[in-house]
């Protein structure tokens, strides 16, 4: 108790802690610390910065896409090429980037500071897990580079078209092994994030104080072991399929093609909320930061993200609606109740918001896209979840246009948090008038790209079509789509380089910017090796903003 | 009040259909609307409501509210989207019934076969329409396999996989059912408007996935029974780069000319 009043004496608004180095003489930098290094930061950094160049090229890809159907029967790429950028740009979107710029890069880098520990449970596995990753994005990669060429079977490659027979050539062994070791790298992540939560809190951290992001961290680090073992063995197979005659999936010998599907999709279901939740955390820190409020219905929130958790290990047949080969009232139930925690969500975020002073800045605008975004995607999700509308929409580009709204929207709390936590960081911040144009352009571009393949969907345009007839109705609304991607990638580009001259060039940030209430902002900025050189008292899920303003505690009761 | 039932009665940007189960899918996409236009648009009141209302202006000094749990008000938005979710069920649950209905006796069952890339389809006497598009240009119409069938009559299809798994996709129809390997899947459509609709694979297939189409030709009872009693049994029409395979009837049973194989 004593240490405890002793330690609130410290003010943490302008001050500058003294470094704690734990190791005397001269640090690695540069190349080799980033290399070498075990420290949750650098970690966290390194995956940022990965994923955000893995970004860069699954939008190239985008692009390559987008221009090829800007007008029927176009013959800017062929058929193979097309089939290629679909399948890695999906593949790396959501294995390279989406999934590890949330769970690895920010959870690493945020999960220590705002538990109060001093690094990750296993900081040397920590440095594997990264690793892996590369290895994972480069074998991805290296499919161009084949004489076949990169997989061309689509993000879910589904069997029989991905046995040897079908797809020969080692782009789909690429595949298989790059997306297993991104996976294993997400396994390790998840032992050692979980590992991380229960062992090294600091004193007074109890689990119902710990930010909604660490809870949101949490959960789907639960899911990525649950999940992508299934999704390992199913590659490992398919794999046997390939290379030592094995007949799992084929048909003709016995097989079942329809496993496959089963197989994926229970790992391909929890790995959208694998994908979602965590940008979900994001948006909550950052909602309560900047309307100075805590989190509306706290215990609720986290409840809402438990029932998510466990609803989407029971949905993954919603993805199979048209197979003729599950039972769909069950799946379209489990599916549609995924929509009760997800609208508590939004309530919550809105009431987070209420009777707050709200600071409209770039973060807090990448915010109100999520929410307007990911409202619109999880419309069209209960739609889609009516196995009667999905018979009719399956496949088409109105579900492109779903997924884009859910994901994008997700990717929108994800810049909102590079903007929140860049100061945290680098000890700058980014440029709020370039940052106000980033997301203006961006906002713009994607909406314009999407909103219209709503329509394309229901005028019957497939999915994963390299090319279309002129007189399907479908000519306008592509061209439409075409020039919001070119729209969105100017806004990429913008942000871009807003990260990259901020770094050296933006204005100083000082250890708290935001008037942040979680421990990250307790520590100096960037925080130094070992994080902490004292914690204020831990006495609710906002101890920062409690020492900063004991007259505006959270009220209790209701 | 006659523009607001038409207004109700909109479509929500759904295209109409042609057959008679198409009605439960429009219904149901009705119905979603109605719940998710105002669910949407009070959702997105709100949150602009409040970043307007609570922004922070310059020279603003209001203190912000420290509130947290509200529980009567929690309980209330869990509570009432759990019944709106359970009434969407219900009525999900009878369409889904209707859709996928099976006659035990339909007037026609055709079967529909689909390999790399095109398709084949075989008529009770053995009549085969088979084809494949042409690769180099997507504009053209003319080499299409085609469907056809009766209109106002049950007609069941029983879809099939050569090899990868494929797609019956007919856009007027609203409705999508897979061809896969190792699995029957059959169907019962009756489009109730005689005509020429476009249909297309519409699972990723392998290369040339965007040109695996077909036509659907729908004829009036009478004319329908006119075009069967001129083809012959064990005809085939072939379309397409598979001409070669003109005349050669062992074809039917012998999908594998066709894909390479049906190994998958
Ligand atoms: C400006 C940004 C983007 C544009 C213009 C874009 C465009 C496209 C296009 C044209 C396709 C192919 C559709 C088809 O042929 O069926 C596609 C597929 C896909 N995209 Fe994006 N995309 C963007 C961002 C993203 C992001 C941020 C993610 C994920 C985080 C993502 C995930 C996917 C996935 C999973 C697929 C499916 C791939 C497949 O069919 O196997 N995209 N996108
Ligand atoms: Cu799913
Ligand atoms: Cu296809």
């Amino acid at each position: 108790m004593t240490l405890l009043e002793q330690r609130t004496s410290i003010t943490f608004e302008g001050h500058e802690p003294n470094l704690m180095e734990i190791v005397p003489g001269p640090r690695p930098h540069g190349i080799l610390k980033y290399v070498t290094s075990t420290d949750h930061k650098q970690i966290g950094l390194n995956y940022l910065i990965t994923a955000m160049i893995a970004f860069g090229v699954a939008g190239l890809m985008a692009l390559v896409m987008r221009t090829q159907l800007i007008v029927p029967n176009n013959h800017f790429v062929s058929e193979n090429v097309y089939n290629e950028m679909f399948t890695i740009h999906g593949t790396l979107m959501l294995f390279v980037f989406a999934g590890p710029f949330a769970f690895a890069g920010f959870g690493n880098y945020l999960v220590p500071l705002m538990i109060g520990a001093p690094d990750m449970a296993f900081p040397r596995f920590n440095n594997l897990s990264y690793w892996l990753y590369l290895g994972g994005f480069s074998l991805l990669m290296a499919g161009f580079l084949t004489n076949n060429g990169a997989a061309q079977f689509g993000w879910f490659g589904y069997a029989p078209l991905t046995e040897a027979i079908h797809s020969p050539g080692p782009g789909a062994d690429l595949w298989l092994a790059g997306i297993g070791l991104t996976g294993l790298s997400g396994i390790f992540t998840a032992v050692n994030i979980i590992t991380t939560v229960f062992t090294l809190r600091a004193p007074g951290m109890v689990m119902f104080r710990m930010p909604i992001f660490v809870w949101n961290i949490l959960v789907t680090m639960f899911l990525i072991l649950l999940a992508f073992p299934v999704l390992t063995s199913a590659f490992a197979m398919l794999w046997i399929d390939r290379h030592l005659n094995g007949d799992f999936f084929r048909a003709a010998h016995g097989g079942q093609p329809i496993l496959w599907q089963n197989l994926f999709w229970f790992f391909g279901h929890p790995e959208v909320y694998i994908l979602a939740l965590p940008y979900f955390g994001i948006v909550t820190e950052i909602l309560a930061t900047m309307s100075r409020k805590p989190v509306f219905g706290y215990k609720g929130m986290i409840a809402a993200t438990l029932s998510i958790g466990a609803l989407s290990m029971g949905v993954w047949a919603h993805h199979m609606y048209t197979t003729g080969a599950v039972l769909l009232p069950f799946f379209a139930a489990m599916s549609l109740l995924i929509a009760v925690p997800t609208g508590i969500k939004f309530f919550n975020w809105i009431g987070t918001m209420w009777r707050g002073t709200i600071v409209l800045n770039t973060a807090m605008l990448f915010c109100l896209g999520f929410l307007s975004m990911f409202l619109f995607g999880g419309i069209t999700g209960v739609i889609l979840a009516q196995p009667v509308l999905d018979f009719q929409l399956h496949n088409t580009y109105f579900v492109v246009a779903h997924f884009h709204y859910v994901l994008l929207g997700g990717i929108m709390g994800g810049l909102g948090g590079l903007y929140y936590w860049y100061p945290k960081m680098t000890g700058r911040k980014m440029s709020e008038k370039w940052g106000k144009l980033g997301f203006a352009l961006i906002f713009l571009g994607f909406n314009l790209t999407f909103f219209p393949q709503h329509d394309l969907g229901l005028r019957g345009m497939p999915r994963r079509i390299e090319t279309y007839n002129a007189g399907m109705g479908w000519n306008f609304l592509n061209e439409l789509s075409s020039i919001g991607a070119y729209i969105t990638g100017v806004g990429v580009l913008v942000t871009a380089w807003n990260f990259f001259s901020s770094w050296r060039k933006g204005e100083i940030a000082g250890d708290n910017p935001w008037d942040g209430q979680t421990l990250e902002w307790a520590c100096s900025s960037p925080p130094p090796d070992h994080n902490f050189e004292a914690l204020p008292p831990i006495r609710s899920e906002r101890p920062v903003w409690d020492a900063n303003h004991p007259d505006m505690l959270t009220e209790v009761g209701h | 009040m006659h523009q607001l039932t038409g207004l109700l009665a909109t479509n929500f940007g759904s295209p109409s259909g042609v057959t008679t189960q198409d009605h439960y899918t429009r219904e149901l996409w009705r119905l979603s609307g109605y719940f998710s236009v105002p669910i949407g648009l009070l959702v997105l009141g709100l949150i602009a409501y409040a970043v307007l209302r609570y922004r922070r202006r310059p020279g603003d000094d209001r203190k912000p509210a420290q509130f947290q749990y509200h529980i009567p008000l929690e309980a209330t938005y869990t509570i009432i989207p759990l019944v709106i979710v359970a009434v969407i069920f219900g009525f999900m649950y009878s369409a889904e019934n209707h859709v996928n209905k099976i006659a035990a006796k339909p007037a026609v069952a055709i079967t529909v076969d689909g390999f790399q890339w095109g398709w084949r389809f075989v008529y009770p006497n053995g009549h085969v329409q088979i084809g494949t598009a042409d690769y180099n240009n997507i504009n053209t119409n003319n080499d299409l396999p085609v469907l056809v069938m009766p209109s106002n009559e049950t007609v069941q299809l029983h879809v099939v996989s050569l090899d990868v798994v494929h797609t019956f996709y007919v856009k007027e129809f609203l409705f999508n059912r897979d061809l896969i390997p190792g699995i029957n899947n059959v169907f019962d459509i009756n489009v109730t408007k005689p005509g020429l609709y476009p249909g297309q694979c519409n699972n990723i297939c392998g290369e040339y996935h965007a040109y695996m189409r077909f036509l659907v030709d729908v004829m009036a009872p009478a004319q329908y029974k006119a075009w069967y009693a001129n083809q012959p049994a064990c005809s085939i029409t072939t379309a397409g780069v598979s001409a070669i395979q003109k005349g050669n009837c062992s074809v039917i049973n012998a999908g594998s000319n066709f894909s390479g194989n049906t190994q998958g």
